[in-house]
């Protein structure tokens, strides 16, 4: 139909010079300057995945919002991240003691800090941090954090109203006493943690939920919270007036983007300083870049059993699939420099054993089953493998039910839940074998142990060890590391190779990408990410 | 006095302009990020409002859209009850964590919550608070409204959603147009091959490919984030893709349809130029399907945006839309369900009016 040729010629008449102008328009307004008003030069650019649910740390328990917090607040006490014991170092406190039995402690606070508002720090200021993490009424989930202070479960449960019968005051010098229910030789380890961190309840009484924003919040930090720009971004600036050394770099700008790929190709794109976590699928060429760096963190990855579950119940089964698992094969598909344990500490930690636990044994694992009464591997069940949705999770998972079936002759199904659904799932009825990880709150071995109680919350293999818990009480009462250690030993012992609760499979690794132009940056075993010493060049 | 008269006369004609300029002016001063005053939201949004009454009462359209109004409200009562309940159903709750908590603590938080209260006092409780405009506080994002974050990240999404649509609609209709002039032709087929691969590649897959291209190699936008002009082309792009080959079938199917009607004959053979039996006969009577189908394509952008706001860290409504029910943030679930259900109810009664307007067989009533 000829006659509608004008449109072709309209099209091109209009469309062409739109082509053309588009990415030149987009061009003019392209200038390589920062968002917020902040210049390259002195501004780091990080990527912090997600907003952090609170600023408040009485209430955050995750990483996205400790990162932040770590970087506007200190509490009594800090790591020497540079140590690979992690060697405490006095931050708000200057010095602490113990009875013992370590069950009193006793904090010397810092004198002449100063909050940003101007305001000096006192001890009471840590009282009421203390006092408001317990409040039922904050219903904080880290309130556990300091269950092993005298009546603060107690306090926290609403059974005690009145604060003052809870262990902790300040004495007469203006030092900060605390009393312990139960000896704890690691307490000072837990006053590094967000949670702990003193507040300013003045602040918090005046401003209610809105009290960390920008505008009000009054912290005391090397970096001060500059700006809050939900779902997008969070400035923070140096802080000034800090006590100790000044933050080297001015400003951080810290990106919330979610989806590693993404983020990636904004560091490609020069847009990013950092990237803290890389797509899994492309480590085997990213580890050649040379911003490429990694470091093991003190996290594991494990498949529990649930002990109550026939065949699970039966500790030969569970120890021949444990033996039927070449825990290499997996980590060299992942390809992402995990490091096998058998054991239940990762390394890095006191208490790491690479001699103790269950190794790949073939054989010895085809020797329990027949012995268990499953000669005739068809009447041995389906077991069920269960994970949490994750394209990573469900690698490592057909991995295992390839290699159970390969080896013992076994199947296995799998079974993959929604987070959420999962969770409950572990709660209420675990499947044989399902799979969890643990990274570490503070970097010591009671944090790995104590979850394997009987008493303990985090425990669905069902498993129960009085001598287990036994050795555990102890352990935690115990100040010689030396001696610790022993106590540690056998109680991995018990539980991954006589109790055979567990398979535990790696100890994680964290990848990350760093710009040239960035050094001194953070990179450790805690990943605890602290600008205060890093540099541009 | 003979401005009056004449201003009297053409006042529909001027107000469908100051429309029409007031919109385009807002759309094209929000995409390059200029500061939009305050006057100019008010007299566009005047103007739609008086446009939209005038046409209801001349239409006599009162009770029908007073009607629709209220089903809207009920569909919208309906939303809100079946997602509350379906969210106490489904497993795992909003304070499930990895690190399972002490029961002392799960009794604290529930009870500041409200979730020990009986399930049907949690109910009224909601609604109630939704009748006084209260979306209640997110679970997840401690101490923010949930009006607050969809406030914040609503405006995101509808520039999205909007640019993608308008993006569709200048690529579909004239695609559409093009292919039908030279039907048969190689340059109508090679025109629908490429409308049905735009249907076909899912925006996962085209993004990569343009980041690659526009951002990498040409380097003439950014790769992510939602900053300015520059940030917008690529997720814009990638967004109006599928509904503009969408169009552009629709368009090219209908256009072909209008032509061999007897009315396009009669209009020629009175004489009637070839622009004005285009513009006022075909064009006007080919849009009539692409309309009925705008209504579902607003649905369709919106709720596909999602990936594309993952793919480019676009601070969207989608994002929530999606990690809130992985947190099992009820309020937000609730809050962001609600906002989408209300834009699509509205989208589509536009729509049902508009097409009465350009339809006039039709009779809404």
């Amino acid at each position: 139909m000829p006659q509608f040729r004008w449109v072709d010629r309209l099209h091109i008449k209009f469309s062409l010079p739109l082509l053309i102008l588009l990415p030149l328009l987009s061009s003019c307004t392209r200038e390589r300057r920062l968002e917020y008003g902040l210049s390259l030069a002195d501004t780091l650019r990080i990527n912090i995945i997600t907003e952090p649910p609170t600023l408040d740390w009485n209430r955050s328990t995750d990483t996205t919002s400790s990162l932040i917090q770590d970087n506007i607040m200190e509490g009594l006490i800090q790591y020497d991240l540079q140590d690979p014991d992690f060697k405490l170092l006095p931050a708000l406190a200057t010095e602490w003691s113990s009875n013992s039995d370590f069950t009193k402690w006793t904090f010397t606070l810092r004198e002449g800090v100063k909050w940003n508002d101007g305001v000096e720090f006192k001890a009471q200021q840590v009282v009421d941090g203390w006092e408001r993490l317990l409040n039922p009424k904050t219903a904080s989930e880290y309130a556990y954090f300091l269950y092993s202070i005298k009546n603060a479960r107690a306090y926290n449960e609403g059974s005690i109203k009145d604060f003052s019968e809870v262990g902790v005051r300040v004495d007469a010098e203006g030092r900060l006493v605390v009393e312990l229910d139960q000896p704890k030789s690691y307490f000072p380890m837990l006053l590094t943690h967000s949670s702990t961190f003193p507040i300013r309840k003045d602040v918090i009484e005046k401003h209610g939920d809105r009290w960390t924003d920008p505008e009000n919040i009054v912290t005391l930090g090397a970096y001060d919270l500059k700006i809050w720009d939900h779902d997008r971004a969070i400035v923070l600036e140096r802080n000034e007036n800090y006590y100790g050394d000044k933050a080297k770099i001015k400003n951080i700008l810290a990106y919330m983007v979610n989806e590693t790929s993404t983020a990636l190709n904004l560091f490609d794109s020069g847009r990013l300083d950092s990237l803290h976590q890389l797509p899994s699928r492309e480590l085997g060429h990213l580890k050649r870049r040379k911003e490429y760096r990694e470091t093991g963190i003190m996290a594991t990855y494990y498949f529990g059993f649930n002990t109550e579950r026939p065949p699970m119940d039966d500790v030969r089964v569970r120890r021949a699939i444990v033996h039927g698992v070449d825990r290499k094969q997996v980590t060299d598909m992942l390809q992402g420099g995990q490091i096998p344990i058998s054991n239940w500490i990762p390394p890095g930690m006191l208490g790491y054993e690479a001699d103790v636990g269950l190794n790949f044994d073939v054989a010895e694992a085809n020797r329990l089953l027949d012995e268990a009464g499953f000669k005739d591997r068809s009447t041995f069940p389906t077991l069920t493998l269960s994970f949490n949705t994750m394209e990573d999770h469900r690698r490592v998972a057909e991995n295992i039910q390839a290699q159970l079936r390969r080896n013992l002759g076994i199947s296995v199904e799998l079974l993959n839940e929604e987070w959420k659904v999962y969770l409950r799932s572990l709660s209420t009825n675990p499947s044989h074998i399902y799979r969890l990880g643990w990274l570490a709150d503070y970097p010591d071995p009671d944090n790995f142990m104590g979850i394997m109680t009987s008493f303990s919350d985090q425990n669905y293999t069902r498993w129960k060890n009085s001598r287990f818990d036994e050795l555990i009480q102890q352990a935690v009462a115990e100040g010689d590391p030396a001696k610790r250690r022993v106590l540690y030993r056998e109680a991995q012992r018990i539980l991954t190779e006589e109790g055979a609760a567990v398979l535990p499979l790696y100890a994680q690794v964290n990848h990350l990408l760093v710009a040239d132009r960035v050094q001194n940056y953070p990179v450790n075993r805690l990943a605890r990410f602290i600008f205060r010493d890093v540099e541009l060049k | 006095m003979k401005l009056v008269s004449r201003l009297k006369e053409n006042w529909k004609f001027l107000m469908g302009w100051g429309l029409l300029l007031g919109s385009l002016s807002l759309v094209v001063m929000s995409f390059f990020a200029l500061p939009i005053p305050r006057a100019l939201w008010w007299l566009t949004g005047s103007l739609a409002a008086v446009g939209f009454a005038h046409y209801t009462f001349s239409q006599n359209l009162v009770v029908y859209v007073i009607k629709r109004i209220l089903e809207a409200v009920f569909v919208i009562f309906v939303i809100a009850s079946m997602t509350f309940l379906l969210l106490r159903v489904i497993p795992g709750g909003p304070f499930d964590t990895e690190k399972a908590l002490p029961p002392e603590v799960i009794a604290n938080i529930a009870a500041k919550y409200n979730l020990d209260a009986p399930l049907h006092r949690q109910y009224s409780d909601y609604m109630l608070g939704l009748l006084r405009g209260d979306l209640g506080e997110s679970y997840k994002f401690l101490g923010r409204n949930v009006a607050q974050i969809v406030g914040e990240a609503l405006p995101v999404s509808l520039q999205l959603g909007v640019y993608s649509l308008i993006l569709a609609f200048m690529i579909g209709i004239p695609a559409g147009l093009f292919a039908a002039s030279r039907h048969n032709s190689f340059a109508d087929n090679a025109t629908m091959i490429l409308a049905i691969s735009g249907v076909a590649l899912p925006s996962f897959l085209i993004a990569p490919i343009l980041i690659i291209v526009f951002a990498f190699w040409l380097n003439w936008f950014e790769v992510a984030l939602w900053l300015g002009p520059e940030y917008y082309i690529l997720p814009v792009v990638v967004l109006g893709t599928s509904p503009a080959a969408i169009i552009a079938r629709l368009t090219r199917s209908s256009v072909l349809e209008v032509i061999r009607s007897d009315y396009i004959r009669t209009a020629k053979a009175k004489g009637l130029s070839h622009q004005v039996v285009l513009y006022k006969h075909v064009l006007k009577n080919s849009l009539i399907p692409v309309l009925t189908f705008s209504g579902p394509l607003v649905a369709g952008v919106l709720s596909g945006s999602f990936v594309v706001e993952q793919i480019f860290a676009i601070p969207g409504l989608g994002r929530h839309m999606v990690q809130s029910v992985t947190n099992r943030d009820y309020p937000l679930i609730l809050g962001t369900t609600l906002v989408f259900s209300v834009m699509l109810v509205l989208a589509n009664l536009v729509v049902d009016i508009l097409y009465a307007y350009f339809d006039p067989r039709i009779k809404l009533s």
